[in-house]
Order: C-alpha cells, then sequence, then structure tokens
C-alpha cells in the first residue's frame, strides 16, 4: 500500500481574465506558484496562510477541482488530472460559507442526493447519515430545510457531506469558522477521532491554536509559494527559541522604554502593540532574564499592570514568517 | 433640502451606472447586443409569422409594437432585477439596512436600461426600416422620443411595484418576467387593443404603456400633440399612479419582510 | 455498458421536481406562457376576421411553446442556480459526472414541459370542441415520443453551455426564439422562406414537430411520417455525438477558468 496519500510536485496555477470591452487584454495571475508537498496516510496536516495566498487554489487543484497550469499532483497514487473519477471516490472535501448545498431540501434529502452522486448502497445511505448527523451534532434537525440553518450548522453540514461516503483523504477548509467554541471543541475532536481511524487529512484554517492542537505538519503558503514547512515544534524552534514578553505599562514614557529594551540584543524585537493608554509593548528576546532586568525598576503596579512571559506560539511564527517573507 | 436632493441624486445616478455595469460585467459586446436586439427581434419574427399564417396582413403593426416594447421591458426589467438581484446576492439587507433613501436606490437602477431601451428602441426601428421597408419619412422624431422615454418611465412603476414583491418572495422576478409575457396581449404590442375581448380592454387601458404605445404609433405617421396629446398625458397620469402604489406597496411590503425575515432567504 | 443507476434518476429526478419543477414560476411558465402565445395567436386570427383559431397550430402549437421555453428556462435556471449557491462544485467534485446529472435533469424538465402541452391540448378539445375523428393517434404519439427526444437532446447540447462558463450561459437564452422561430412551433414550416426551411432543417425538432402537427390533422402517408422520424432521430443522435465530445471539452474547461464556484 502505498505510505502516501496526497503528494503535489511543482504545481502552479495562473488565472487569464480578460479586461476590457473592445481591445481586451488578458491578466495572468500567478494564483500558486511550484507548490510541492507529501502528506503520508494518516497524517493530519495544516495549510496556513494569509488571505489571497493560495490555499483554497491549492486545495481545489487536489481534489480535482481546478486543473494545474504544471505540475502534478496525486492522491493515493493516483493522478488528479488523469484519474479524476477514481480520485473523486478516495476523497472527501468541505470548504467554508453557507454556500454548497440545496437550501430548498432538508438536510437529510440533500445528503440522500449526494450519496446518489458517490453511487453508495441505499442500504448503507440509510444507516451513514443519522448517524452522520449524530457525529455532527445536526440528527435533531435533519429534517429542517437547510435554508433555516445558522451558519454554523451549516458548516457543520458540509462536514457531514465529505464524510458520506467515508472516503480516506479529507480537504476541510476552515472547518471551525462560524461555529461556537464548544462546538468548535467538539468538531476538533471529531477530526482527532478520524486521524484515528485512518484518515488523512489536510486542514486549511487561520486559527493558530486549532492548527497548533491538531497538525502535525504544517506547510505556511504566502503569494503562491510555500515559505515554510515543518511540524509546530520545529517551526517554533526556527525562530531561535525566543521568548516573549508582554507587558501593559502606565506612567511611563512607552518610548523611552522601548529605547532601552532595544539594545538589550540585536536580535530582540521590540514593538508598540497598543498607543492608547494603557499601552501595550511585546518583546521578542532570546534574552528574557536581561529584559525582565531592565524592567525590574517598572516591577510596580503603578507602572506595569499586567506582565506576562511565554515561549512564542505557532501565531507568533507564523506572523514572522509572513512578514519576513513581505520584506 | 439642496443638500437632501443633491444626495438623492447622487446616489440616484451611482446606483445607475454601477448596477447596469455590473449587470452586463461578464458578457461579451457580442453577447450584449444579442440581448439587446437578439431576443426582441426573434420574437418578433415568430409574431409575424404568426401573424402571417392566420391572415393578419399588417406585419408592420407587429413589427412597430414589438420594438415599442423594448424600453418598456428594460424599464419594467431594470428596477425589478435591481431589488430580486439583490436577494441573490445576499446584498438586500444591507441596502435596506442603510439610510439611504429606497426611491433614487431602486429607480436610479432603471436609469441606464431606460436610456439603453431607448437606444435600441430607436436602432430596431432603423432595422425594421431597412429590413420591413417601414415607412419613416414622415416620422415626427420628438414626439416619438418623448414616446419612447414614457414608456420606459411609466413601467419601470411597474416594475417597482413587482420589486416589491421580492421583499417578501425570491421568486417575484419570476412572477414578473411571466407578467411581461401578458404584456404583448394586453397593451396593443401585437394587434389592436380594441381586438380584445370587451371585458379586456379596460384592463388594458388600466395599465401603463397602452397609450404610450399608441401615441408612438401615431407619432410614426407624423401626428403632432394635437393629435396625440391627449395619450400622453393619459400615459403620464398612469405612469405616475403606478409609480406612486409602487413606491408604496415598496414600503409596507419591506415593513412586512423585517417582520417575517424573507428578506435574506435564496 | 456502465449500469443504469436508478437510484440516481429517481434522486435526481426528485431534486429537479422539488428546487425547480415545482418552483412557481417553472409552474407559470408551463401553464401560463403556452397560455399567452395561444392567446396572441387566436387574437391575432380574430384581428384577421377568422371566426375560430386554428386548433393544431394556434391552440396545441401554444402548449409547444410553452414545453419549449419551460425547458430553456429550467434548464438554465439549473446551473445558474447552482453556480450561484455553490452546489455545481461539488456536483462537478463527485464522481458522478455532470454530463450524468444533466441528463437527467433535462429529462426532468422535458417530461415536465408535457404539463404545458396537456394544458392546451385540453383547452383545445374542452374549450374549442377540437375533433379528435381524423387525428393520426400512433402518428401523433410516435411523433410525441420523438419530440420529447428531440428537446432532450438539443438541451443536453445546451447544457454544455451554461456549465462552460458564465458568459457563455447567456448565450443559450438567445437561443430560445430563433429556435421557435424556425421550428414553426406555432404555424407551419413551409410559410416561412425556403432558405429559413432549408436552414430550420438542421434541427431535429422541426422534423418531430412537423410529423406531430400533421398527424393531428389527420395525415396518414406513412413515407412522410418515417421520413421524418428519421431525420429526427438522426440529427438528434448527432448533436448527442458532439454533446459526447463537448462534454469532455467542457469538464476540462470549467476546470482551467476557476469558475465553477464564480457567480
Amino acid at each position: 500500500m502505498n505510505p502516501i496519500a496526497i503528494e503535489a510536485s511543482s504545481l502552479n496555477k495562473i488565472f487569464k481574465t480578460k479586461m476590457g470591452l473592445w481591445k481586451t487584454k488578458t491578466k495572468s495571475t500567478v494564483a500558486v506558484e511550484d507548490v510541492s508537498l507529501t502528506i503520508e496516510r494518516g497524517e493530519l496536516f495544516g495549510l496556513l496562510g494569509p488571505n489571497g495566498a493560495g490555499k483554497t487554489t491549492t486545495v481545489k487543484m487536489l481534489t480535482t477541482l481546478l486543473l494545474p497550469t504544471n505540475g502534478t499532483a496525486r492522491i493515493l497514487g493516483m493522478d488528479v488530472v488523469k484519474h479524476t473519477a477514481e480520485v473523486r471516490k478516495h476523497i472527501g472535501f468541505a470548504f467554508s460559507g453557507s454556500r454548497g448545498l440545496y437550501n430548498r431540501l432538508t438536510a437529510i434529502q440533500n445528503l440522500k442526493y449526494f450519496a446518489e452522486l458517490y453511487s453508495l448502497d441505499p442500504e448503507f445511505t440509510r444507516k451513514r447519515i443519522p448517524d452522520l448527523l449524530e457525529l455532527v451534532g445536526l440528527s435533531t434537525c435533519g429534517n429542517d430545510k437547510v435554508e433555516t440553518y445558522s451558519s454554523g450548522m451549516t458548516q457543520r453540514m458540509h462536514l457531514a457531506r465529505a464524510l458520506l461516503h467515508d472516503p480516506e483523504v479529507l480537504f476541510l477548509d476552515e472547518p471551525t469558522v462560524g461555529i461556537d467554541p464548544v462546538g468548535s471543541r467538539e468538531l476538533r475532536q471529531t477530526i482527532k477521532d478520524l486521524i484515528s481511524f485512518g484518515k488523512t487529512i489536510l486542514l486549511t484554517t487561520h486559527y493558530m491554536a486549532e492548527a497548533e492542537e491538531l497538525c502535525q505538519r504544517i506547510a505556511i503558503i504566502n503569494k503562491g509559494r510555500i515559505v515554510a514547512l515543518d511540524s509546530p515544534d520545529a517551526l517554533k524552534r526556527r525562530i531561535s527559541g525566543d521568548s516573549v514578553i508582554e507587558a501593559t505599562i502606565q506612567a511611563v514614557q512607552a518610548q523611552v522604554l522601548l529605547d532601552q529594551l532595544r539594545v538589550v540584543d540585536s536580535r530582540t524585537v521590540v514593538e508598540l502593540k497598543n498607543s492608547i493608554k494603557p499601552e501595550k509593548i511585546c518583546i521578542r528576546t532570546p534574552e528574557p532574564a536581561r529584559v525582565l532586568e531592565l524592567l525590574s525598576p517598572y516591577l510596580n503596579p503603578q507602572y506595569i499592570q499586567e506582565l506576562e512571559v511565554r515561549n512564542q506560539t505557532l501565531e507568533d511564527v507564523y506572523v514572522t514568517i509572513i512578514k519576513g517573507d513581505k520584506e | 433640502m439642496i443638500k437632501s436632493l443633491v444626495h438623492s441624486l447622487r446616489i440616484y445616478l451611482a446606483e445607475a451606472w454601477l448596477s447596469y455595469h455590473g449587470r452586463f460585467a461578464i458578457t461579451s459586446p457580442f453577447g450584449y447586443i444579442a440581448s439587446k436586439l437578439g431576443f426582441p427581434f426573434f420574437l418578433m419574427l415568430f409574431f409575424i409569422y404568426l401573424g402571417k399564417f392566420v391572415g393578419f396582413t399588417n406585419p408592420l403593426y407587429i413589427v412597430i409594437g414589438n420594438v415599442l416594447l423594448i424600453p418598456a421591458a428594460n424599464g419594467l426589467n431594470g428596477v425589478n432585477l435591481a431589488i430580486a438581484d439583490e436577494r441573490q446576492w445576499g446584498t438586500l439587507s444591507y441596502v435596506l439596512g442603510s439610510p439611504a433613501p429606497r426611491l433614487p436606490i431602486f429607480m436610479g437602477r432603471a436609469l441606464f436600461y431606460i436610456l439603453d431601451g431607448f437606444i435600441t428602441a430607436l436602432l430596431g426601428l432603423g432595422i425594421a426600416a431597412l429590413i420591413f421597408h417601414l415607412d419613416l419619412s414622415k416620422v415626427n422624431f420628438w414626439m416619438l422620443v418623448l414616446c419612447i422615454f414614457l414608456i420606459a418611465i411609466t413601467s419601470s412603476g411597474l416594475g417597482f411595484l413587482f420589486g416589491s414583491i421580492s421583499l417578501v418572495s425570491r421568486d417575484g422576478w419570476m412572477i414578473l418576467t411571466t407578467f411581461v409575457s401578458a404584456l404583448y396581449i394586453l397593451v396593443g404590442v401585437n394587434f389592436p387593443v380594441e381586438s380584445l375581448p370587451p371585458m379586456l380592454q379596460p384592463v388594458a387601458y388600466g395599465l401603463p404603456l397602452t397609450r404610450g404605445i399608441m401615441a408612438a404609433r401615431l407619432a410614426l405617421q407624423g401626428a403632432g400633440w394635437g393629435v396625440i396629446g391627449h395619450l400622453v398625458t393619459g400615459e403620464v397620469l398612469v405612469g405616475a399612479i403606478y409609480i406612486l402604489i409602487g413606491y408604496l406597496s415598496f414600503h409596507l411590503i419591506e415593513k412586512r419582510s423585517m417582520a417575517s425575515g424573507t428578506l435574506d432567504e435564496m | 455498458m456502465k449500469r443504469l443507476r436508478w437510484g440516481l434518476i429517481k434522486r435526481q429526478v426528485a431534486v429537479q421536481v422539488q428546487v425547480i419543477t415545482l418552483n412557481l414560476y417553472s409552474l407559470g411558465l408551463f401553464v401560463i406562457q403556452p397560455a399567452v402565445f395561444t392567446a396572441v395567436g387566436m387574437l391575432l386570427s380574430h384581428a384577421a376576421g377568422n371566426a375560430m383559431p386554428d386548433l393544431v397550430y394556434n391552440v396545441i402549437g401554444g402548449g409547444i411553446m410553452g414545453m419549449w421555453s419551460g425547458l430553456v428556462f429550467t434548464s438554465t435556471f439549473d446551473i445558474v442556480d447552482d453556480r450561484r449557491t455553490g452546489v455545481l462544485e461539488f456536483i462537478v467534485g463527485s464522481p458522478t459526472s455532470l454530463a450524468t446529472v444533466e441528463a437527467i435533469r433535462t429529462l426532468t424538465n422535458v417530461i415536465a414541459g408535457l404539463l404545458s402541452l396537456s394544458v392546451a391540448f385540453i383547452a383545445a378539445l374542452a374549450i374549442f370542441g377540437y375533433s379528435l375523428k381524423n387525428v393520426n393517434f400512433w402518428g401523433a404519439g410516435v411523433s410525441l415520443l420523438l419530440l420529447l427526444f428531440a428537446m432532450w437532446c438539443i438541451g443536453v447540447f445546451l447544457a454544455n453551455f451554461l456549465a462552460w462558463s458564465r458568459m457563455s450561459g447567456t448565450f443559450v437564452d438567445y437561443l430560445e426564439m430563433p429556435v421557435a422561430f424556425l421550428c414553426g412551433f406555432m404555424y407551419p414550416i413551409r410559410i416561412l422562406p425556403v432558405w429559413l426551411q432549408i436552414l430550420s432543417g438542421i434541427l431535429p425538432i422541426r422534423w418531430a414537430l412537423q410529423a406531430m402537427d400533421e398527424s393531428l390533422l389527420g395525415n396518414r402517408d406513412l413515407a412522410f411520417l418515417i421520413t421524418h422520424w428519421a431525420v429526427s432521430i438522426g440529427i438528434s443522435l448527432i448533436f448527442l455525438g458532439i454533446t459526447s465530445w463537448l462534454q469532455v471539452k467542457v469538464h476540462d474547461n470549467i476546470r482551467v477558468s476557476g469558475e465553477l464556484s464564480s457567480i
């Protein structure tokens, strides 16, 4: 059995749009450039990036909805371009947003329809649908029309539809968008359970805590290119094991303090996060002890309201990498 | 007062251009021309041959009527689509949730459709002259221009009325399209209103367009204000009534749709 | 040959009926549209001084008009609505081809169009006293089946353009009246100029419809009917062949442009 579930090799996607009424000009937009990644069976892989980075375009190429301009992609060893129909039988995908369902039909009717598109056995479908609705927390409203659903409920329906045919590979595009914290936690647990059942999942998300909790490896994509790819811990270590110190200050000139802190170390990054009093400063440094020493005269509730010392989070890493890539 | 008028005028013009441009942004020049002239032209040909089969020996009557319906359909659709499209794109709540006055927002959208319909009608008459040998030598041009503009404006009032239905029903624009088909019977497009059964003739005269089309036909024959003045006046009055009814029904139905929560239904 | 998926057919028909056919406008089109065209025909006939309208061309022909308008509208609405609601992406992304889905949908739309024809027929019988005495029932029946087949072939052919892109989809609406005009939905083909009669020969609907109209008028000339049936079937199959080729192109093109989910 092929241990690789998803394999992309130098994927490129260029969109061409025509502009102008009589003399039309063609504008080319490079949405994805030279993206290569390999995801093993049973892995939960995260794809992070700012808006417009190329995440959804990459996912759509892998799910056969877009033809790559160049490059190849394979799902379970099958080429997404040459074996499209076969690939579709083995993958499930869910995009965020309220679109993608027949609003005038009920949830059960929608699932029955898609079950037929996936050629599922009626007996299997009969048992599968209630189980899925239970899994995503919609068992009490399966007979309600989708148009009555909230955005969170619609999001859950997308997941149910993606799991309908029990695919080996899942693509989840921001699955917890619009879902309340309790629901999100339950959904994340569901995703972990799916991994334990042997599924391979490619997840895109903007929630760093979610990516850190769920993903074994993460790729950060920016302007169509992958700029980092590793486990969350390894990515954090890339930023030199820096610590982050955040302080909310008052009755002190923030700028004076910042100038003092900047001389600690050339690698220390200091920024004013909030210029409205009380001001908040953020210091990223490999020398937390020296910074705290400099702050010690101000360690008084009169000057420092709050002080937090922590390790870098994935969000810090992400922001650093993206900002670095912009420069 | 002046500030409010200027504000309304700005909304009117901005809405007019943006919505019109947005509607046709994805089409090509060929597609645009086909939609303006193609469908009405072939529909007209269909009616001409239908008339020929049954022995109706005045094809020019059908030609003129169908050409004159173009600006009317444009005015109707322009306003109605303004409301129905907002529902489809999910922006109706945002538009109605803004403090902007309703009349210039939605009636403004008809402006370019009216201009468009006017130009298409003139083009259509030109083509009709070439293909069907329509005699334009006697036409009272300015009276004809007035009639065509009038038809387009008065029909936009109907569009507002039908557009109101789109506030409570996602199928409102569809109801309008069915109604537009009925216009081919009622307002003297393909045959004189006098050919209608007696009980339908008051309905015909109660609609905008009927007098406007009659007036335009007379203007094509060279008639002046003395002959068609009463028809034009009648058309203005009927059109104004429909615009008022449309505006009032819009307000009433807007309130009702907010109570029933149907603004966002797709 | 692939196994016929009855489950998919049943389910697709059910969804189609619920989402499209039982839609107010669709019903309006199927019932009101033929009434409007029939009324125009009748009133034109009245204005021309005829005591009675032609029941085959004016009345029943209005039903044919309703069938065709209904088919064009519902087929357009299918894809446009799917694109707008985002469902099109999920249909394309499933193992079932869009072509199969469109074939079933178009068949449902064509059969739903029989409502128009039935209404027109009943009106002709009940209101205008249309006599069935001379009707060639076998000829009319076979012709009607071939007419449905021809409409289905054209409908599936046009669906390609609707799926191809938003812009090409608008082109389908413009074909509604040219086809009705060329095929003589409400008048005999012979009144068109000869060159238009020749042009209309490329449409299978024209041949099946002509055979049906003649059968309703009592024509029992078997040679005439068989010729028309054969030509209708042949051209329909040509359209199907072009459709099969086009569907592969469309499937590739819609995945190049990225317009699958664009409104």
